[in-house]
């Protein structure tokens, strides 16, 4: 039996859950297909979809098994893909999905250094947050990631954690440009542009939970994954965003006291990676060590409150 | 209030970074002028020796201050073996100083250590403890102890009761309940001898934070009681003027306030999450005779943070 045909087949079934469309769709009649989701039911030994009068359910077992099935039909893909590129005389793809907020300059040198040293390699990039990176190499739609961390995904394996402290980008008029360094609790009473949850949301709750801890609770949060709407925001003096400096005329960069925010990211793969993944993982880790002004993670020093008699706990 | 004050005094100008950009008043000589007082200030980097001063060289009357330097002669006394930090002092409620805090205030015969005597003095200002530590030690050993550190311009020639008493006698006044009233009368100020630097415990801003700085860097004494010292400059309870500026959980800040009709002083080390340690010591005196100014105590602290602004603008 053509196990992964058959998985594909039963794919197609549980995004239709009807039969005859299924079998519209791949075209075939019904009954053949009814057949091989049988033979693929008697081959794994369980039922895969409750069968009523009018109606197709998946069973517990089919729910499990979808995204196995996923990932092995993207795989196979990936593979034969692969092989015919080889094959014909085409070049190898590596996909890489990469932060929206690398930079020009950074995802210039992050090519060029793969294209070094694998001139025969093409790198295809795309700009995805951890959350859709998380996903798409779970189903084997990326072949390496850099993500943001933290990251709660099981099945995936991760290079250097890199990290980077961000400071704060103010309007030129804002009021604390006047100091060279700037507090969290400082920032009170201004709202914060931010990338969106959707897009990172450990790296989003961690922010927040920071921004509390040192007294910054901001009133309105705009999430945006555009670093040019977010200057505008910044520049008109709407909201403050946390980041590198910007080489933005109106736009003020001051670093936080005490380095309150830590973000971390690293290159993530799925299961072995292989000499291209590996390749791009040296590549990225040396970009931003170079480029982006990450360094290797040290011992995160623990966060303090500093006891004061009159305004601390008296319990 | 740090905010407003920052608002009100100054728009957009960086007095750390950009130090030549504003051709016009000094930025802490604003937050002094907008909060109605005269400043003397002088701030440094522990360990770096980065200095930032504003009539640093000029003689200022200590008022409370006084009591850092006699709390340094309790302790090297005790390292001596002269005393025992732990000995019961009886304090007979016949025989109070006045000031009302601490043993001052209270109402009954009491019994204390030395050294909780020492804690009382620190943490609120009480002058009867004060009073009698100095009468245990001696006025002149304190003295000697500031000639041997170099710093030769402080003296302490005064206890807290006589201080009271010249402030009484000068104001012209039977009773020492009737100071407070006549010393909200700007003539009477004009003639306290207990504001002249000339005659009242004085030092200058740079002397006192080269004692504060011998004090954390382990020698104005050996390390046990200079940890001792410091504890205590940790305990004390007053959030209004220097700690008003660093309204951050993750920094520390220790000091000794020191207040008379119209002068306000704090001293004090203010501690950053990075290690960053600097040793700053403000002196006030409000042109108005109002007891209650709430912005000239804060602008002890907007003025402190805008020195170590410029002390860690190198971070």
């Amino acid at each position: 039996m053509d196990l992964v045909r058959h998985l594909g087949y039963f794919l197609v079934v549980t995004e239709e859950l009807h039969f005859g469309n299924a079998a519209a769709r791949l075209g075939m009649a019904q009954p053949p297909l009814s057949q091989r989701i049988k033979r693929l039911e008697e081959e794994l030994g369980v039922r895969l979809f409750e069968r009523s009068s009018r109606r197709v359910a998946l069973t517990e077992a089919g729910r499990l098994l979808v995204p196995e099935a996923r990932e092995i039909v993207a795989r196979v893909e990936r593979m034969r893909d692969l092989m015919s590129d080889l094959a014909r005389g085409d070049t190898a793809v590596v996909r890489a999905g990469v932060p929206a907020d690398l930079g020009a300059a950074v995802l210039a040198a992050l090519i060029a250094g793969f294209r070094e040293r694998r001139p025969g390699v093409r790198l295809s990039l795309t700009e995805m947050g951890t959350a859709a990176q998380v996903t798409a190499l779970l189903e084997g739609r990326l072949d390496v990631g850099l993500l943001r961390h933290p990251v709660a995904a099981n099945g995936l394996a991760y290079g250097p954690v890199l990290v980077r402290h961000p400071g704060v980008l103010l309007a030129e008029d804002d009021e604390l440009t006047a100091w060279a360094t700037v507090h969290l609790g400082d920032l009170a009473g201004r709202d914060l542009v931010l990338f969106s949850r959707e897009a990172e949301p450990g790296l989003y709750d961690d922010t927040l939970a920071s921004c509390r801890r040192g007294g910054f609770v901001p009133a309105e949060i705009v999430c945006t994954d555009r670093v040019e709407f977010a200057l505008g925001l910044v520049l008109s003096g709407t909201a403050v965003a946390f980041g590198a400096p910007a080489e933005v005329p109106g736009v003020v960069w001051r670093p936080l006291a005490g380095t309150p925010l830590a973000w971390r990211c690293s290159p993530a793969w799925r299961a072995e990676p292989g000499p291209y993944v590996r390749d791009f993982t040296s590549v990225a880790v040396q970009v931003l060590k170079e480029s982006a002004g990450m360094v290797d993670e040290g011992v995160p020093p623990a966060p303090r409150v500093a006891p004061r008699p009159a305004t601390g706990f008296l319990a | 209030m740090t905010r407003d004050m920052a608002r009100g005094v100054n728009p957009g100008v960086n007095p750390g970074v950009n130090p030549g950009m504003n051709p016009g008043v000094n930025p802490m000589e604003r937050v002094f002028r907008s909060a109605g007082v005269m400043g003397w200030l002088h701030a440094v980097d522990i360990d770096d020796g980065r200095e930032v001063g504003l009539r640093a060289d000029e003689p200022v009357v200590l008022a409370s201050v006084f009591k850092v330097a006699l709390l340094l002669e309790l302790h090297r006394q005790a390292e001596r073996g002269l005393l025992d930090l732990t000995e019961r002092v009886r304090v007979p409620a016949a025989d109070r100083t006045g000031g009302g805090t601490g043993l001052a205030a209270m109402l009954d015969d009491a019994t204390l250590s030395l050294r909780d005597l020492a804690y009382l003095m620190m943490a609120v200002s009480d002058n009867t403890a004060a009073d009698v530590l100095l009468a245990r030690v001696g006025r002149e050993a304190v003295n000697a102890l500031l000639d041997g550190l170099g710093l030769t311009v402080t003296r302490v020639t005064q206890d807290c009761r006589e201080m009271l008493t010249s402030l009484r006698v000068d104001a012209g006044v039977a009773d020492q309940s009737a100071v407070n009233q006549a010393c909200a009368d700007p003539e009477v100020v004009a003639r306290l001898s207990a504001l002249d630097p000339a005659v009242a415990n004085r030092s200058t801003p740079r002397e006192m934070t080269r004692l504060l700085a011998m004090i954390w860097r382990d020698e104005a004494a050996g390390a046990a009681s200079c940890a001792a010292i410091r504890r205590l400059m940790a305990l004390q309870v007053w959030p209004h003027r220097l700690a008003s500026g660093f309204p951050f959980d993750d920094v520390a800040v220790s000091g000794k306030t020191g207040t008379l009709p119209t002068l306000r002083n704090e001293v004090g080390v203010v501690e950053y999450p990075d290690g960053g340690r600097y040793a700053v010591a403000v002196f006030t005196r409000s042109y108005g005779t109002a007891q209650n100014q709430p912005r000239a105590d804060a602008a002890i602290g907007t003025a402190a943070r805008m020195a170590i602004d410029q002390l860690r603008t190198h971070i």
